[in-house]
C-alpha cells in the first residue's frame, strides 16, 4: 500500500505511536513507538522503539516478521494503523535524532492538551533503539467514528 | 515483587487511554486504543465491547490479548497479559462495567457517544510493569490510609443527630475530618419537581443553597437515576456540566428564579455518592476536589458508609417528626411593629419573593406560603409538622418523606438572603415564624 498526500500531511503532525506484534504461537505483545521515517517510496516505513522499554517486541518481530502500528494525534484522535512484515535494521544517528525530536513534539503536544510532563515522561525512551522497517502491506482508518476500521491510502503501483 | 490488579487502582480511572494488542488467528496483530478497562476481582478485567470490528472479531479467533494499562497518577505503566473468558450483555456485572463507562465518557465529554451493548470478560494471566526511563512520581498509596476509628466515631456522630440539619451539617463535617475533602453538598431529591436541591453545602464562596440539578443530568443526576457513586478523576479535558455561571449569577436568581450551582474552578475529580435508605434514593452527597484522581476505592467506600447512615438518620428524623407531640400551640402576640414586610407567592412554581427579593420555590414556597396564611388568618406564629403534611399532602404527597428537608432548606435560605422573616425550630416536630414587622401576603402575585 501507498501514503497518499493526505496520509503524508498526517504523518507531518506531532503523533503517538503504538506497536503490536506476536510470537509463534499468537500471543501478541504491545509497546510505544518514539520515532519514524516514511522512505521515498512511500510504502516503506522505518518505526523506532526502545528494546529496553518493551523487550517483546524485538524477538517476536525476528520470529513472526508481522507487525501493526497506530499512529494517533492527541489532539483530534486522529488514527491511522499500518501493518506489515517487518525486520529490524541496523540502528543509526539519524534514527536517534529522529527519536528526540518525536519525543520532544509528542511531550509538547501531550502537554498543551493538558498532560503534565512528569506523569509522560515514563512513555517514552529512545534507549537501546531498535528500528523496524517494513512494507506497508495493509492501511486502516483508526479515528473513532463511522469510518473506524476502513481501508486508507492508495493501491501501490 | 507480583503485582495484583488491586494494586493498579489508579490505572482504572480511564485518565489515560489504555492500549489493546490482538492477534489474528494466522497470528497477525492489531492494536488500538481503549476508552477504558474496568477491575472486575483480582483475577478478571471487563473491557467495553465497542472496539473497532478487527479487535473484536480478533479476540474471538485467538482469546490472546495484551494491554497496556497507565498509571494516570504517576505515569508508570503496566503489561498485562490476558485470555478472552466470554462477553456480558445483561446483569449486575454488566451495570457495573456500564456504569463505570458512563463516568468515563463524562470524563472525557463523549457521554452522548457511548452506550454500551455488551462487555468482553479476560482472565489476568500476569502483570508486569513496564521499566520506566524516569523516577516516577510516588504513588497514591503515599496518602494515609482512611481512618476507621475515625469512621466510626463519625457514623456514631450522625446517627445522634435528630434534626434533618443536625444531620446533614454532621455529614459534611464528617467529610471534611474523616476524609479532608474541603468542597462538599449534600442534594434532596425532590419527586415533587423531579430534580435534586441542594441543601447542605461546605467550602464554596456561594453556598447554592437550592439550586437544582434536573433529572438525570451530570454525575450527580447520573449517580441518583441509577443508586451508583460516579466520580470523574481527571477534569482538564471535561467541560464543566450544569450551567455555566456568570459572575451576575446571584442578581439573576430573582428573574431566572434559578439559584446558580455552586462552583470550584479549579475541579479536577469529583464524586457523587447517593444517598440511599432502604433500597430509595433520597439524596446524592457529591465531593469535589482540585486534586487528580481524589477519590480512592476506600474513600468511594467511607463515602458511601457515610451517605447511607445519613441517608437512614433522614429517614428516622421525618418519621419521629410527623409523629411528634402536638402540644397546644401558642398564639402570636401583638404582630411586630415595624415595616411592612411584603411576600409575593406564585403558584405556577410555587415560588416565593420577599420584598422582591427570590427566596425559594417548590415545596419550600407551598410551606412558607401555608406559614403564613395560618399566621394571618389565625395570628398564629408556631406551626406543626404534622398540620404542614395533612395540608400540603394532597398536592404533593411526597412531602411525607422530606418535609423536614425542604424546611431546612427554606430555613437556610431565609438566613442566606438576611430575610425579615425567619423560621426558628421550637421543638420536635415544629417551627415558629418570626417577623421583623407586618406581613401583607400576595399571593395571587403575577405569574
Amino acid at each position: 500500500m501507498r501514503l497518499d498526500d493526505r496520509l503524508l500531511d498526517f504523518f507531518n503532525r506531532p503523533l503517538m505511536c503504538i506497536i503490536a506484534v506476536a510470537d509463534e504461537t499468537g500471543r501478541p505483545s504491545a509497546g510505544r513507538g518514539v520515532g519514524f521515517h516514511l522512505l521515498e517510496d512511500r510504502e516503506t516505513i522505518d518505526v523506532i522503539f526502545s528494546a529496553w522499554q518493551w523487550p517483546r517486541l524485538e524477538p517476536c518481530i525476528r520470529k513472526t516478521s508481522r507487525i501493526a502500528t497506530t499512529f494517533v494525534s492527541p489532539s483530534d484522535y486522529v488514527s491511522f494503523q499500518l501493518k506489515g512484515s517487518a525486520t529490524l535494521r541496523s540502528t543509526e544517528t539519524s534514527d536517534l535524532d529522529r527519536a528526540g525530536r518525536f519525543i520532544a513534539a509528542a511531550t509538547d503536544e501531550l502537554e498543551s492538551l493538558g498532560v503534565s510532563r512528569p506523569l509522560i515522561a515514563p512513555w517514552l525512551t529512545a534507549r537501546e533503539a531498535r528500528v523496524a522497517r517494513f512494507a506497508i502491506s495493509e492501511i486502516y482508518i483508526q479515528t473513532p467514528g463511522p469510518l473506524a476500521g476502513m481501508l486508507a491510502g492508495a493501491r501501490s503501483q | 515483587m507480583n503485582l495484583r490488579l488491586s494494586d493498579l487502582s489508579a490505572c482504572f480511572e480511564g485518565v489515560i487511554p489504555s492500549i489493546i494488542a490482538t492477534a489474528s488467528a494466522d497470528g497477525m496483530p492489531n492494536i488500538s486504543y481503549l476508552s477504558h478497562v474496568v477491575r472486575v476481582d483480582e483475577e478478571h478485567v471487563a473491557l467495553s465491547n465497542q472496539f473497532f470490528a478487527k479487535t473484536a472479531a480478533n479476540i474471538r479467533a485467538n482469546p490472546k490479548v495484551t494491554l497496556i494499562l497507565v498509571d494516570g497518577f504517576t505515569g508508570d505503566q503496566f503489561l498485562l497479559d490476558i485470555g478472552f473468558v466470554r462477553s456480558v450483555d445483561a446483569g449486575a456485572l454488566f451495570d457495573k462495567i456500564a456504569r463505570q463507562l458512563r463516568a468515563s465518557s463524562v470524563q472525557v465529554g463523549m457521554s452522548d457517544v457511548m452506550r454500551l451493548r455488551s462487555a468482553d470478560i479476560f482472565r489476568v494471566h500476569g502483570i508486569e510493569k513496564v521499566p520506566s526511563p524516569v523516577e516516577t512520581a510516588p504513588a497514591m498509596a503515599g496518602r494515609a490510609p482512611v481512618s476507621l476509628p475515625a469512621l466510626s466515631e463519625a457514623i456514631k456522630a450522625i446517627e445522634q443527630q435528630a434534626e434533618a440539619d443536625e444531620i446533614i451539617d454532621s455529614l459534611l463535617g464528617s467529610v471534611q475530618r474523616v476524609l479532608g475533602y474541603s468542597n462538599a453538598l449534600v442534594l434532596i431529591q425532590d419527586n415533587y419537581r423531579g430534580c435534586l436541591i441542594t441543601t447542605g453545602s461546605i467550602g464554596y464562596e456561594r453556598s447554592g443553597l437550592g439550586s437544582e440539578i434536573i433529572g438525570s443530568e451530570g454525575l450527580i443526576g447520573a449517580a441518583a437515576m441509577g443508586g451508583q457513586t460516579i466520580k470523574v478523576s481527571d477534569m482538564s479535558r471535561v467541560r464543566r456540566f450544569g450551567e455555566a455561571i456568570g459572575l451576575e449569577a446571584e442578581g439573576a436568581e430573582n428573574t431566572t428564579r434559578t439559584i446558580a450551582f455552586p462552583q470550584l474552578p479549579m475541579a479536577m475529580s469529583q464524586i457523587a455518592v447517593p444517598m440511599t435508605a432502604r433500597g430509595t434514593v433520597t439524596g446524592v452527597l457529591f465531593i469535589e476536589s482540585t486534586q487528580r484522581l481524589a477519590f480512592r476505592e476506600e474513600d468511594e467506600a467511607a463515602l458511601e458508609i457515610l451517605a447511607g447512615q445519613a441517608a437512614s438518620a433522614l429517614r428516622a428524623s421525618e418519621r419521629e417528626a410527623a409523629v411528634a407531640e402536638t402540644r397546644q400551640v401558642t398564639p402570636l402576640l401583638e404582630p411586630a411593629a415595624g415595616r411592612e414586610i411584603r411576600i409575593a407567592h406564585h403558584r405556577f412554581d410555587d415560588s416565593v419573593f420577599i420584598d422582591g427579593t427570590y427566596i425559594v420555590k417548590g415545596v419550600a414556597g407551598t410551606l412558607l406560603r401555608l406559614m403564613l396564611e395560618w399566621h394571618l388568618n389565625d395570628g398564629r406564629s408556631e406551626f406543626t409538622n404534622r398540620e404542614m403534611r395533612l395540608a400540603a399532602g394532597a398536592r404533593m404527597p411526597e412531602i411525607k418523606d422530606n418535609l423536614e428537608t425542604r424546611l431546612l432548606l427554606l430555613r437556610r435560605r431565609l438566613e442566606e438572603k438576611r430575610a425579615p422573616i425567619r423560621l426558628v425550630r421550637a421543638g420536635r416536630g415544629r417551627v415558629r415564624l418570626e417577623a421583623e414587622g407586618p406581613l401583607i401576603l400576595d399571593a395571587t402575585a403575577g405569574d
